[in-house]
């Protein structure tokens, strides 16, 4: 990684940070994600991850000078809120049925 | 070292509010603890949004994932009544392990691998450059000539992710 | 005459005339027949005269159309000063390999001329003998098509002009003994003297085609063009060790086809055949193919005296040995089959000394004689109602009259009684041998020509003199004749076993050893020899004395012969039980069946067995079975893969991103 392209206006913030910033929080929302019994959590921590791109996204156009970063952005805002409402739909059916939301109880795939 | 300037701190604010949230909804217990952890978070990454010139998206994620989807989240817990997250321990000590190593070295591994992978060059069709500090205009055009088809397509996904959410949460199909 | 081709090729069409309609009759007949009918019925008079028509009038076309071709030829060839071109005719481009092609082309030269005279005219003559002979066989029609299939095959083979094309007919001939020994195919010992007739030839093509190979490494080119080539002793890279492995590996053929020891073990069994059969192949034709080659290959034979030393020794050899067994045989057939394989060895004996001309002419004296002789068992056979044990015959010279005149003319030819054929073909084979100086060989032609006379005669006395023995149903009273489509073939033959020898009456009798002129173009020849005529007719009248004296004793023994079938001759007997364990040998066929079991067969079954039940068995299927226990073993162990937790997936292709970042980043 360098800094931005030539022709582009210079960054008061060096970008390398930007990336790392969005690396560990990437990291933090797996961390989640492995970690946690409870669906919505895991919910949660899916969403961080996804936010996280956001933010690699948004550094890079603006590295690169192009807007083309923030329209993938903008579409994935617009999938993620998708994605959750049926996700939730998802969680929901599922406590319906078996009444709890660990997802270690939920093990029907068993050998 | 950089010099310092006001973006500078306005930076190292926002990027430490960011981090500390995420680790605390990581880290609780109750889901609605996390659930406002995480809306912190995303005004932290507003912020840093900001900072690159992306006002607009920043405006999005407080609408749209602050605003919506987050609320959304706590309709359902507060919908299924969820409480604390069950008190029995977790009995699956390899997988908590071995899942925080897994996760501690990938982070590592991607900052490194982000930090050392060059930037491709421009050369890309929508080498469409950030009109700064009025772009809203210029994305709204990009949205409507090049990524038509997808906005289109966008906005059917829409639509069956409703449907579908209607559907999966009946509670019985008569 | 341009048109070769139609020679094999009559034959030809007629197997599959005959075959087809002996197979939509055979099955149209099955649907009308109910249970109750028996089998083995013969054929309805029409489908039967279809079948002589097509069969016999094929062969006979062909040699109509061969004896056009050759006629003027040989006389062509007889006037020229070195005898006339070979005439080929190419028909068809068969194999085509860079700039060397194998052709089906056909060649008519002075050997070929001489084996299509004898192949086509005693082929007709069977087969017409034939008509007769199996007319109450419901597989007539069969046995008509595989009789045209071989007529075809062995015209191939006489007319090809290339080794590759012979090879063609020489399988072709064998295959159709195959299927001739085993015409009664639902007895067993018939379908296993089939087997073993094309087993033992399949060793013999083995080295028939190593050997073709050979040629071709030698010589750039397989067709017939390389004896020219070897005449003038022209060998790429020479090798006299490679030409001797060639010839001894064409050898080898030539003793599986030709039935020389030890690859003789097939003729005696194949006469479990029909007689006709035996006459046709295993007496005038097939079995000369193998003498036929060696003449064919004489050039390169030449080139290497020690292969034309053991080709004479192995001829010498098979002859002495042969002529034993048929002393103690009973069955009228196998001690023709016997002498069929002593006579053969003469043939070699005198390939080996370097008369190829002589060798060749006694293919042509044997054709007539041997093939009298058998279709007179035949008929002796049929009047005797199938029975062929000797022992149980006798006296049969009064009821049927023309079998006994025309086989006693051929047992006085075979046994080289002058003037008849025998005598002038086996004096110029023992003639050659002294005259190259081969004394030892000589004097194992000579005292085999004794033996041949004395068991021939002995075949003929037990037969039909003396006084019938026998009980039961084939009682000698009630033989009779055989008709005349038997009878007329067994009076063509004998005239010709007279009158043949008069192609090669040698110089010092007078004559001018036509044959041997006809031959010289398309054999080799090494050092001629010269012999003065007083030797020569010395050694003629030894052998005459040597013929008489074994005929003499044959009559000696078994003319009177007045035992019972047990014991025919009490002389023979007392001489038998004289020689102790040594003729009990002789008369089991000096054991050869029995060592090659033991020395052959029985390894060969056990390296079999042990293959099948140790290695296939245990190995091959152990390691088709070991697979099958680790794939499950293995299978076994992942299944605790799949917890049914998501977390753990997760936690999985978690993991397996990261080594593929770490991967992306090392490289």
């Amino acid at each position: 990684m360098t800094g931005v392209l030539p022709g582009v206006a210079p960054m008061a913030v060096p970008p390398g940070a930007f990336l790392v910033v969005a690396t560990l929080l990437f990291a933090i929302g797996l961390a989640g994600a492995l970690l946690k019994r409870n669906a919505l959590s895991i919910f949660l921590s899916i969403e961080l991850m996804m936010n996280a791109v956001n933010l690699l996204f948004l550094t890079y156009a603006r590295m690169r000078g192009d807007l083309a970063g923030q329209m993938i952005v903008f579409f994935v805002i617009a999938v993620a809120a998708a994605e959750a409402a049926v996700g939730l739909a998802i969680f929901v059916a599922l406590f319906r049925a078996h009444r709890t939301v660990d997802v270690d109880k939920i093990a029907l795939l068993k050998w | 070292m950089p010099a310092l300037s006001g973006e500078l701190v306005v930076f190292g604010f926002a990027s430490l509010l960011v981090l500390a949230f995420a680790l605390l909804m990581v880290v609780q217990k109750t889901p609605v603890r996390s659930v406002l952890s995480l809306v912190v978070t995303f005004f932290g990454l507003s912020v840093l949004a900001i900072l690159l010139a992306a006002p607009f998206i920043a405006a999005l994620q407080i609408f749209v994932y602050a605003g919506a989807i987050l609320v959304l989240f706590l309709f359902v817990i507060m919908l299924l009544n969820l409480k604390e997250e069950a008190a029995d321990k977790d009995d699956r000590p390899v997988q908590r392990t071995l899942g925080l190593l897994v996760a501690l070295a990938l982070g590592g591994l991607l900052a490194g691998a982000t930090l050392r992978a060059p930037l491709p060059p421009r050369g890309t069709p929508t080498g469409t450059p950030i009109p700064m500090p009025d772009e809203i205009p210029a994305l709204g055009r990009l949205l409507f000539s090049d990524y038509l088809l997808a906005f289109e397509v966008l906005s059917l996904l829409l639509l069956v992710a409703a449907v579908g959410a209607l559907l999966l949460s009946k509670r019985r199909f008569e | 005459m341009n048109q070769l081709w139609l020679i094999p090729f009559l034959p030809l069409a007629g197997f599959l005339l005959n075959g087809l309609v002996a197979l939509v009759a055979s099955s149209a007949r099955a649907e009308n027949e109910s249970g109750a009918d028996h089998p083995g019925a013969p054929l309805p008079y029409a489908q039967r005269l279809f079948h002589g028509i097509v069969g016999v009038g094929s062969v006979g076309l062909a040699a109509v159309l061969s004896f056009a071709a050759l006629v003027p030829y040989a006389l062509g060839s007889m006037r020229a000063p070195e005898g006339l071109a070979p005439i080929v005719q190419t028909v068809y481009t068969w194999m085509a390999a860079g700039d060397y092609t194998v052709d089906v082309a056909f060649r008519l030269d002075a050997l070929s001329a001489l084996m299509l005279s004898f192949v086509t005219f005693v082929g007709t003559l069977i087969h017409v003998y034939s008509v007769g002979y199996m007319q109450k066989e419901e597989g007539y029609g069969r046995y008509f098509s595989y009789l045209n299939l071989f007529m075809f095959a062995m015209l191939t083979l006489v007319l090809a002009d290339s080794l590759p094309l012979l090879f063609v007919g020489w399988e072709g001939v064998g295959l159709c003994s195959y299927l001739l020994i085993g015409y009664y195919y639902d007895k067993d010992f018939c379908a296993a003297a089939g087997k073993k007739a094309f087993i033992a030839n399949r060793v013999g093509d083995f080295g028939m085609v190593l050997g073709i190979f050979g040629v071709f490494a030698l010589f750039g080119t397989a067709d017939f063009s390389f004896v020219e080539l070897a005449k003038r002793q022209v060998l790429a890279g020479n090798a006299p060790l490679g030409v001797y492995a060639v010839c001894l590996l064409l050898f080898l053929g030539a003793c599986g086809k030709s039935a020389q020891v030890p690859l003789h073990v097939w003729l005696p069994d194949a006469m479990a055949g029909p007689t006709p059969v035996s006459a046709l192949i295993h007496a005038a034709t097939m079995v000369t193919a193998g003498v036929y080659l060696v003449a064919r290959c004489s050039a390169l034979f030449v080139l290497s005296p020690d292969a034309l030393t053991l080709v004479a020794w192995i001829g010498a050899g098979t002859a002495i040995f042969a002529a034993t067994i048929g002393l103690a045989q009973n069955d009228i057939k196998k001690v023709l089959a016997y002498s069929t394989v002593s006579q053969l060895g003469y043939m070699f004996l005198a390939c080996g000394v370097g008369a190829f001309s002589a060798g060749m002419f006694h293919v042509f004296t044997h054709a007539f004689f041997k093939a009298c002789l058998f279709l007179g068992s035949g008929s002796v056979i049929m009047s005797m109602h199938h029975e062929q044990d000797m022992r149980k015959m006798g006296g049969l010279a009064g009821r049927i009259p023309q079998t006994f005149r025309t086989m006693l003319v051929a047992t006085l030819a075979i046994a080289g009684v002058f003037p008849l054929a025998g005598f002038f073909s086996k004096d110029m084979i023992l003639g050659s041998a002294a005259a190259s100086g081969h004394w030892a060989l000589y004097a194992v032609g000579l005292f085999t020509a004794g033996l041949t006379a004395f068991y021939m005669f002995r075949l003929v006395s037990m037969t039909f003199f003396g006084k019938a023995r026998g009980h039961g149903h084939g009682h000698g009273e009630h033989a009779h004749e055989s008709p005349p489509t038997m009878t007329v073939p067994l009076w063509i033959l004998a005239a010709f076993s007279v009158v043949a020898g008069l192609l090669g009456v040698p110089v010092a009798l007078g004559g001018s050893d036509r044959i041997g002129r006809f031959l010289e173009a398309s054999v080799a020849h090494p050092e001629i020899h010269e012999m003065s005529h007083g030797l020569e007719i010395g050694l003629m009248l030894l052998s005459v004395g040597v013929a008489v004296t074994g005929l003499a004793w044959a009559w000696r023994w078994y003319g009177k012969a007045a035992g019972p079938a047990e014991a025919v001759s009490p002389e023979a007997q007392a001489f038998h039980e004289r020689t102790g364990a040594l003729g009990r040998l002789v008369a089991n066929k000096w054991n050869v069946d029995e060592g090659i079991e033991a020395l052959v067969l029985s390894p060969f079954r056990k390296i079999g067995t042990f293959l099948w039940r140790g290695f296939d068995a245990l190995f091959i299927d152990g390691i088709a079975n070991a697979s099958a226990f680790l794939v499950e073993l293995l299978g076994d162990l992942l299944r605790f893969f799949t917890t049914g937790h998501v977390r753990n997936y997760a936690l999985a292709f978690t993991l397996g991103f990261a080594a593929l970042v770490a991967y992306v980043w090392m490289s």
